[in-house]
């Protein structure tokens, strides 16, 4: 967008030219990422699949923190109440479809229920009530044992790969995960890609301009911070899919936290930025680890400060700047 | 007299979660940011204060001492750190205090250990009693030592011209700038500040808790709570809020059998949405308003 701003006359004809070989590079990007789990080991394709996982989480939370401009720190609740609902769903012999009803409809009653109180609130008073959420529901996970198995968790067989597929377990579900993200992805993008998107934004600038506008903000909060919702208890079970395992470790603050951290990371109101995100969230604990097990918490505050620091608009905002810069230079 | 007892210990939890709310609120009102990082930095004093009582000064020089690194070390991470994030969206400073959160645990982890360690008592360990209730002097101590900060903070603001000169930095940066404020060491010396309170708080828990390096992370949440109850930027708001939410935990917990130790965190919560549900800027806070 930026780049047709600052140089006018060149990518009109870039752009006509550029545009079966995009598609080609779709294609491409597509077989590879299709072909990935083939060649990856099984430690490989359960981390992709975690940051697929954390990556739906986080564009919830986007929704709601990046869009609405609304700082959450419960997103963590929603994903343990998905995983906890799925685990339930798959301990009783529910079938998958079924599991993923649960879920999402566990999470967006919840969510509605705490969004309509909560979204009076403004600024730091709404982020600290949002707080309450892992603070109670911890404690109920520990206590609630026959549903839950208390502080040890629970774990089931969520899924295994069918004899048809010929996949190993670890392939499968990084298909599964990966189809279910794609659809939830595109699904937020058309929603955000219109009205709503555009309420969210003048919320986030100014709720009182916003109200004088038209806009009906509580009932745009509430829808916001229910989407939040639906994509925590989405990534819920996909989480139980991809650990088929689940422990009140899941709903603590710490987690809720890290999203926040991790969007912030990845680049506020970005599909590109939530992925980038979970990555950095899953991938630079296990880097740390490897250049200094005793040092790794140290050197993970160091290296989110580098990225605060140098990329305030986050990994996405980065290279999106580095792309309009080679394109740029390709146009010269 | 069970109430009474209640009571007395809420108030004495009330009033170290009414230090570190202290510091959020100084934070608060000189950069509008919510400080994720100010009970990891609190953390960070206690541990100094334990290496320099192990050095063998007196208890009380040593927390002196701390207090005053305390007070260095909030000022060079606003100086190296979160200046940078000032006047950006708010989301990426509160972020890069969580960042700066994780750097100081993990300092912590490299400098002393994960061990468990204990930090001496401030006071003399015999218990006092009066209309029924027992305390010990530490118990009277902490709430002394609080009540003695806020006659402080509040003179400091209201009868000196560096607590004015804060204030207006605070208020209106731009026109405190065009008064010709150093507005920049102004906001130096409130992060200064908020970490001595911090470090404050930090060794009046310290002797009753084992050291860790998260040890301060349960009482921030009591502590934003409070923060946010009062009205974020209100210290007498914070101080009655932290108590209330003292006296109300302590009084629910020990009284309704349903909530236990596990559910304690909770009730301030609870009692912090309920407020907030009627009065929306918190018990001391102003009202926003805005024209368009």
């Amino acid at each position: 967008m930026t780049a047709t701003e600052r140089a006018p006359a060149a990518p009109a004809t870039l752009s006509a030219r550029a545009r079966p070989l995009r598609w080609v590079a779709y294609v491409v990007v597509a077989v590879a990422l299709l072909a990935i789990p083939q060649f990856a080991s099984p430690y490989t394709n359960l981390q992709l699949t975690l940051i697929l996982v954390y990556g739906v989480a986080i564009l919830g939370l986007d929704v709601l923190v990046g869009r609405a401009g609304q700082v959450s720190l419960g997103q963590s609740a929603f994903l343990g109440l998905g995983a906890y609902a799925a685990a339930y769903a798959f301990g009783h012999g529910w079938g998958p479809v079924a599991a993923l009803a649960l879920a999402v409809a566990l999470a967006g009653v919840v969510a509605v229920l705490v969004a309509i109180p909560a979204v009076r609130l403004r600024g730091f008073a709404f982020g600290i009530i949002t707080l309450a959420l892992p603070a109670f529901a911890v404690p109920l996970a520990n206590r609630l044992v026959d549903l839950t198995g208390g502080s040890q968790g629970v774990a089931v067989v969520a899924t295994t790969a069918p004899e048809w597929t010929g996949q190993a377990d670890d392939q499968w579900r990084l298909y599964l995960v990966g189809v279910v993200a794609a659809v939830v992805f595109w699904l937020v993008h058309n929603l955000l890609d219109g009205r709503l998107g555009r309420a969210l934004a003048a919320i986030r600038v100014n709720e009182a301009m916003a109200a004088a506008n038209g806009v009906a903000v509580h009932r745009n909060k509430v829808l916001a911070f229910t989407v939040a919702g639906l994509c925590g208890g989405v990534a819920g079970w996909l989480y139980l899919i991809a650990v088929q395992f689940v422990s009140p470790a899941i709903l603590q603050l710490n987690l809720a936290v890290s999203l926040l951290v991790a969007l912030v990371v990845g680049g506020t109101r970005s599909l590109l930025g939530a992925l980038l995100g979970a990555a950095f969230f899953v991938l630079v604990p296990n880097v740390t680890d490897n250049i200094s097990p005793g040092r790794s918490y140290l050197v993970n505050g160091i290296c989110l400060l580098v990225v605060l620091f140098f990329f305030p608009r986050g990994l996405a905002g980065a290279l999106r700047r580095l792309l309009t810069w080679t394109r740029h230079r390709v146009a010269r | 007299m069970i109430a009474v007892q209640q009571i007395v210990d809420g108030i004495t939890a009330g009033s170290i979660y009414a230090a570190l709310a202290l510091a959020l609120v100084l934070v608060y009102r000189s950069t509008g940011l919510v400080n994720f990082a100010q009970g990891q930095m609190a953390a960070v004093s206690v541990y100094i204060g334990w290496s320099l009582v192990e050095t063998g000064l007196p208890v009380w020089l040593a927390v002196v001492l701390t207090l005053l690194i305390s007070l260095v070390i909030g000022a060079l991470t606003e100086r190296l750190l979160i200046r940078r994030f000032e006047g950006q969206e708010p989301l990426v400073a509160i972020v890069a205090t969580v960042a700066v959160l994780i750097c100081f645990n993990g300092l912590i982890n490299l400098v002393w250990g994960g061990s468990v360690r204990a930090f001496p008592s401030l006071f003399p360990d015999d218990v006092v009693s009066f209309l029924g209730a027992r305390a010990t002097w530490g118990d009277v101590g902490t709430v002394a030592v609080l009540v003695g900060t806020v006659v402080i903070l509040q003179l400091f603001f209201l009868r000196t011209r560096l607590g004015l000169a804060l204030r207006t930095a605070a208020d209106n940066p731009s026109s405190a700038r065009l008064l010709g404020l150093p507005v920049g060491s102004l906001l130096l010396v409130g992060w200064g500040l908020a970490a001595l309170l911090g470090g404050l708080a930090g060794c009046l828990v310290a002797p009753s808790v084992p050291l860790q390096p998260n040890m301060m992370d349960t009482i921030l949440v009591y502590a934003l709570a409070a923060a946010v109850l009062g009205g974020l930027d209100s210290p007498l708001g914070a101080v009655v809020a932290a108590w209330l939410i003292g006296i109300v935990e302590t009084v629910a917990g020990a009284n309704i059998d349903v909530i236990g130790s596990d559910l304690r965190i909770a009730v301030p919560l609870a009692l912090l949405a309920l407020i907030l549900l009627v009065r929306p800027q918190g018990l001391f806070g102003h009202r926003d308003v805005e024209r368009l």
